[in-house]
């Protein structure tokens, strides 16, 4: 017998394995205190009592809703490239784009509408865009609304998101 | 026929209907609660009627409203079955629930000369009616999992049906023991048994008298009604949900009820055999009625001591943490429960001093101890209830050839060892 080999002593095979109850009231006596120690404290517990506690360890890289970001002037940092439409795996952006007329850049979207009820949080549009104007950093977990169409968030709508992370305009578009 | 004969009958089958149904939605909600706090959640504690929460309770009601309102689902392919399929939950519920009903309460009321049984029915066989009724339960499991043409079904209704077979043997035979012990078939004559001592000072409980018996009677109670660590009926990674796939609604809801009332009947029937039933060890009743103002002072006392706990338990936990925006409504709740109890135990107190001290009135002594007992016997069913419900998360599941094994192999032969050595015993102490 070669001497790699490892002998794994079987265990359950004593009297006291096979009786079964020792084992059950060891397990009993785990469960047993852990029911005696939160009976006696409930608010020991360490869960979130959501609606009214909201969580707080939310990170700066948690893909929470989008956001349109703006430049130093307050104006949209998109340029309607489709990056982010191209990249996006659920294909729930619509772009309609505009030439610009105010002369900070060539382009800017018309319309943009991304449907959060096909999106699928997964932050490829970010990556994809190059000029910083699509962000995740909201830190807006929680999403509801009567209707389907309350889901499809309009390009106004995005604008008005802010960064919850103190990065408020684009790095790229300034 | 006197008056009292026919309150007392009226009034233990209101006890014994009210003690196995209203049991179901505290059962229900005491599995999710309990199972929650081992595993360190919080559970079902936000439905309220006007702010009353109750810990949670009234999420068993919403349930049921639920369950009510579902849409009625029958397979297509049970065609002439469809009768047959709606009474199998109905079978497995009705047989639970009558089983529970030859549980005595309290003892035996002496009134005027007429000896009244505290018995939902007052029968004197009870433990072979509990045998019988208890065993036709899994007739309704059968029914279901065999009309819903379906494998998962078919193969948890015979399941059940070979559990039943295995386990209703060493069952049979450890209550087997029990009669041989107490000499009777009467439950109520069991716990009157018990309520003696044995060496003296050791109170002469079932599980004291015959730990084999009683530890296989517990085991295979625990296989009878389907729960961890022997739920064979249902698997969910094996069989789905066993019988009752096919079952929606209402008739899920039966099944499911079923399950409870079975569960709170194999507890009152381990109470009532081996823990002593109604009875606090040492005092039987005549000992509380012979002494009844000492019984009542150490009721008077002990009552507000519970409620002192109970009120502090209260005002403790049913808060929310000062992070929380809003309590809900808990410290009102708080406020009015505890009045609410402050002005029970003044009435009890009430009661209780008048009756002890002012009154020489042995029928109303006689009824006060077996509400007391009616009390302890709740107390002591609730407790097991919980045991039950701890064993379930705290056991893995056995596999069912595991579960097989260890009832023909292990049970049935110990508990026919066990028979013979208590015949034997028996039979040399009595001649």
């Amino acid at each position: 017998m070669s001497s790699n080999i490892k002998v794994v002593t079987r265990h359950g095979n004593s009297l006291k394995d096979k009786l079964y109850l020792p084992a059950i009231y060891d397990g009993v006596k785990v469960t047993f205190k852990h029911l005696f120690d939160n009976v006696t404290d409930m608010n020991a517990i360490d869960t979130l009592e959501y609606p009214e506690e909201q969580p707080t360890d939310i990170t700066s890289r948690y893909r929470g809703l989008h956001r349109l970001t703006h430049r130093a002037d307050d104006t949209i940092a998109c340029v309607a490239c489709f990056m982010c439409a191209t990249a996006c795996p659920s294909n729930c952006i619509f772009i309609e784009a505009v030439d610009r007329e105010d002369g900070v850049d060539e382009k800017m979207p018309k319309s943009f509408f991304i449907d959060t009820l096909e999106c699928v949080f997964c932050g490829y549009c970010v990556e994809a865009c190059p000029c910083d104007a699509i962000r995740m950093d909201t830190g807006i977990f929680s999403l509801t609304g009567n209707s389907r169409e309350d889901f499809v968030m309009g390009k106004e709508q995005l604008l008005s998101h802010k960064g919850a992370f103190g990065e408020e305009v684009s790095c790229a578009r300034t | 026929m006197s008056t009292f004969s026919i309150v007392v009958a009226v009034v233990s089958l209101i006890l014994g209907a009210l003690l196995a149904l209203l049991t179901i939605p505290v059962l229900v909600w005491l599995e999710r609660r309990i199972a929650s706090l081992i595993q360190d959640r919080l559970g079902p504690n936000r439905t309220n009627i006007f702010g009353f929460r109750l810990g949670g309770v009234v999420q068993s009601f919403a349930d049921v409203v639920k369950l009510l309102l579902k849409e009625e689902y029958y397979p297509s392919h049970i065609n002439m079955g469809r009768w047959l399929f709606m009474l199998a939950p109905v079978i497995t519920f009705v047989a639970a629930l009558l089983a529970f009903m030859v549980i005595p309460f309290a003892d035996t009321l002496m009134i005027n000369g007429e000896a009244l049984r505290v018995q939902a029915l007052p029968v004197g066989f009870s433990l072979l009616w509990y045998l019988a009724i208890g065993a036709i339960g899994v007739l309704g499991v059968i029914f279901g999992g065999w009309l819903s043409h379906n494998k998962y079904a078919l193969l948890g209704a015979a399941r059940a049906g070979s559990m039943v077979i295995s386990y209703e043997l060493a069952l049979g035979l450890s209550a087997l023991a029990f009669v041989v012990t107490y000499d009777s078939v009467d439950f109520n004559a069991m716990v009157q048994w018990q309520s003696g001592v044995f060496w003296g000072v050791v109170p002469a409980w079932g599980i004291l008298v015959q730990p084999v018996a009683a530890i296989i009677l517990i085991v295979a109670l625990f296989a009878e009604t389907n729960r961890n660590p022997f739920t064979v009926a249902e698997g969910e990674s094996e069989i789905v949900a066993g019988y009752m796939t096919e079952h929606t609604a209402m008739k899920f809801a039966m099944y499911f009820m079923g399950e409870y009332v079975a569960m709170n009947t194999a507890s009152a029937v381990i109470i009532t055999m081996i823990f002593g039933g109604y009875q606090l060890p040492w005092v039987s009743t005549e000992t509380m009625l012979t002494h009844f103002s000492t019984f009542a002072l150490a009721l008077m006392v002990a009552i507000p001591l519970v409620v002192a706990v109970l009120i502090r338990w209260m005002r403790k936990n049913n808060t929310v943490r000062p992070t929380v925006s809003t309590d809900g409504g808990r410290g009102f709740e708080t406020k009015v429960l505890s009045i609410a109890l402050v002005v029970m135990t003044l009435f009890l107190e009430a009661v209780l001093l008048y009756l002890g001290f002012f009154a020489e009135n042995l029928v109303a002594n006689t009824i006060a101890v077996a509400l007391f007992q009616v009390a302890v016997f709740v107390v002591k069913l609730m407790l097991f209830n919980i045991f039950f419900i701890i064993i379930r998360w705290t056991v893995p599941r056995f596999r069912y050839d595991q579960v097989q094994h260890l009832g023909w192999y292990y049970l049935l032969p110990l508990s026919l060892f066990n028979l013979l050595v208590t015949a034997i015993i028996v039979v040399g102490v009595t001649s």
